[in-house]
């Protein structure tokens, strides 16, 4: 297993508490391609913000490749987020004042490497999601499409063991949507890179090979989609 | 670096007013700073001129008047140092700590060259006297142990009053060529070393220069040095001397100095039946204690003019700490991205606390320049003029200048400063948890 949660709690206590994650326990293995569904207030944010590092939890345990993710200091988990962990936003999260290939480039220049490499890299990934020719430009000069294209790119560069993405198509037209989630299909299937997708939108599951569902702090049911059959809307679109 | 420095200057880039205002608090801070420094010190060098020149480890004692009764005898009784008391100095009592011992007698006397003259007053003196008072012979020779010996009637001249008999009045008229001007006397070009060997009357005789010595700025008094022996012998002084001066050694704290200073005026109390404790009968001017003194003085003035400068540059620091709060608080979003995708807290300090010192270092720089070229305007003003206050011409500023020391003083407080300024919204940005950052859009 890539990915390893064992009855992991969490509770905020923002005056009354609040026990957001129930006794979470999930798998997930390499190269999968999954999307965690639930509706909002269902947690699925925790969650994700737990498997990000972005935040910890209270009991449990969670382990990425077998290393047990509990108790970090703030430098440790800004290290582990660095190299095993891509993240894709819903509002792209690009710094406005750097260049495309500046973005991407970021979370190299925290890995400490050099000007020129890490210039080199980013421009390959750009290449290859087809925005070398943007690399000059400023994320409020480029579509959203675009602009998810260059947060992809800027997870990907570090190789990370898995990319969570957080309604990755939130802020997209339906066939910008459908472009960017084929683009994470392809990534799994060509690179076999563990793709974990966040979305309370049915159709954007649908693209996933397993959904999971999460519902009031417990996951519910775990259905295989290898045939995308689950949306209700039809299986090649994404309905906004 | 150099990506450090990108990330400053994108930064900065973006809020050209708003950093330029601030830095203008600094800059003023640091100008106020450099110029308050430059005018203590020109204030300082104009009271010490001509003072740095002279031997710390000397004390000159003179003879009072008693101010209190003691053995029989009423107080307001005149006390003249003689030769008694030179040799009870050089004795046994305070060998510990004397070395060398000279005395002086003086009177006054008119001193003419020609038609040219000035008052003044001619000093018996020793050959000692030379490197005690730290006489800097310009030409010529000061008195040796010959001219004693023998009572020759040689005298050493300043060299203002060597321009003074030669006609050049220069301290009338202001330096312009000092020892190149026309004789009065032949109108040929003369220059002051023409006078060695002249004859110059002092009084009713005539005495032969033997050297010229630099001007001493910090003694208004127009004396000339002739052998002690001479002026004793021709003014029939006695045994009576005016002072007495000697060297001393292992005396290095103010509480040493005090328990010398007091035992030593005991025991010449003593000698003329006045109280030991009579501050009044003996006056001792120690050289190392008043120098002591004028450097506390020097220090206390500089600390406060630092303290001053420093609160002064403490507004442009605030502002400094202020703007960066603001940077801080806009970029929060930007700084949760950096944290998400991997940036320690220490990398997101690094960025504010390198932009604070930065601004700092670079504005400071900017008042620390325009600082100094004040003070060389200073230099060059109001440094050359002087006010006349009792036909005594006194420079009220010699060089306000501040050194390079003061200067990389300067440098270290800016970094401080910056890293002071920056170090409260660098430890807020550095706490900037990425959840919230990137839930507030």
């Amino acid at each position: 297993m890539l990915i390893e949660l064992k009855d992991v709690n969490k509770t905020y206590n923002n005056g009354q508490p609040l026990h957001v994650l129930k006794g979470i326990n999930l798998g997930i293995d390499r190269g999968e391609f999954v999307s965690i569904m639930g509706a909002s207030g269902s947690g699925k944010s925790t969650l994700l913000n737990i498997l990000g590092i972005l935040d910890n939890y209270d009991t449990g345990e969670y382990y990425i490749d077998g290393r047990l993710i509990k108790g970090l200091t703030e430098r440790q988990a800004a290290d582990y987020r660095n190299r095993m962990i891509g993240f894709i936003f819903q509002s792209y999260n690009l710094i406005g004042f750097k260049t495309a290939v500046e973005n991407v480039e970021l979370p190299l220049f925290y890995q400490g490497v050099s000007r020129s490499k890490r210039h080199q890299m980013a421009m390959e990934y750009l290449d290859r999601l087809g925005l070398a020719d943007w690399a000059k430009h400023y994320p409020n000069e480029m579509s959203g499409g675009q602009k998810q294209r260059v947060a992809i790119a800027r997870a990907l560069i570090t190789s990370p063991k898995i990319v969570l993405a957080d309604e990755p198509t939130g802020a997209l037209d339906s066939k910008t949507s459908v472009e960017i989630m084929e683009l994470l299909q392809q990534l799994n299937r060509e690179e076999g890179m563990t793709i974990i997708v966040v979305t309370h939108e049915s159709g954007v599951a649908n693209a996933t090979n397993k959904i999971i569902h999460i519902k009031d702090g417990v996951i519910g049911q775990i259905e295989e989609n290898r045939e995308h059959r689950a949306s209700v809307f039809g299986t090649s679109t994404i309905m906004k | 670096m150099r990506d450090v420095f990108t990330e400053i200057w994108e930064s900065i880039r973006r809020n050209k007013l708003r950093t330029c205002l601030t830095g203008f608090a600094v800059s003023w801070g640091i100008f106020m700073l450099i110029v308050l420094l430059g005018a203590g010190n020109g204030l300082m060098n104009a009271f010490l001129t001509g003072g740095e020149g002279i031997s710390t480890n000397v004390m000159q004692v003179g003879g009072g008047r008693t101010s209190k009764p003691y053995d029989g005898l009423k107080e307001g009784r005149r006390i003249d140092l003689d030769e008694r008391d030179v040799a009870l100095t050089e004795s046994e009592l305070f060998g510990n700590h004397v070395d060398q011992v000279i005395s002086s007698v003086s009177t006054s006397a008119t001193v003419s060259y020609g038609k040219k003259h000035f008052s003044g007053s001619i000093e018996g003196s020793f050959p000692a006297r030379r490197d005690m008072d730290k006489i800097e012979i310009l030409h010529g020779r000061f008195l040796n142990e010959k001219d004693i010996r023998e009572n020759r009637k040689v005298v050493v001249l300043a060299e203002d009053q060597a321009e003074t008999l030669l006609g050049n009045e220069v301290r009338d008229s202001g330096a312009r060529f000092p020892g190149m001007k026309l004789d009065v006397n032949s109108g040929k070009k003369v220059q002051v070393q023409d006078l060695l060997g002249k004859y110059v009357r002092v009084g009713d005789f005539s005495y032969r220069v033997v050297g010229i010595a630099k001007a001493n700025d910090a003694s208004n008094s127009n004396t000339v040095y002739a052998p002690y022996s001479t002026v004793r012998v021709i003014y029939g002084k006695g045994r009576v001397v005016d002072d007495i001066t000697f060297t001393f050694h292992g005396l290095n704290s103010e509480k040493e100095n005090d328990a010398f200073e007091e035992q030593y005026r005991a025991a010449v109390n003593l000698r003329h039946r006045a109280a030991p404790d009579d501050r009044r009968a003996l006056w001792i001017w120690n050289r190392f204690m008043q120098n002591l003194q004028m450097n506390k003085g020097r220090n206390i003035l500089r600390t406060a003019l630092w303290i001053i400068g420093l609160f002064t540059l403490l507004g442009g620091i605030v502002g400094v700490s202020n703007i960066m709060l603001i940077t801080v608080k806009e970029r929060t979003h930007e700084f949760g991205i950096r944290k998400a995708i991997g940036a320690s807290p220490w990398a997101i300090m690094k960025l504010i606390l390198a932009e604070s010192v930065t601004i700092t270092a670079f504005f400071g720089y900017v008042g620390m320049f325009l600082g100094m070229i004040a003070c060389q305007i200073l230099d060059k003003t109001v440094g050359q003029s002087s006010v006349s206050i009792m036909d005594e011409q006194i420079a009220m500023f010699v060089n306000p200048t501040v050194g390079l020391d003061v200067a990389l003083e300067a440098t270290l407080v800016l970094i401080v400063a910056g890293t002071i300024a920056g170090l409260f919204p660098a430890r807020r940005a550095a706490q900037v948890r990425p959840i919230e950052a990137l839930r507030a859009e």
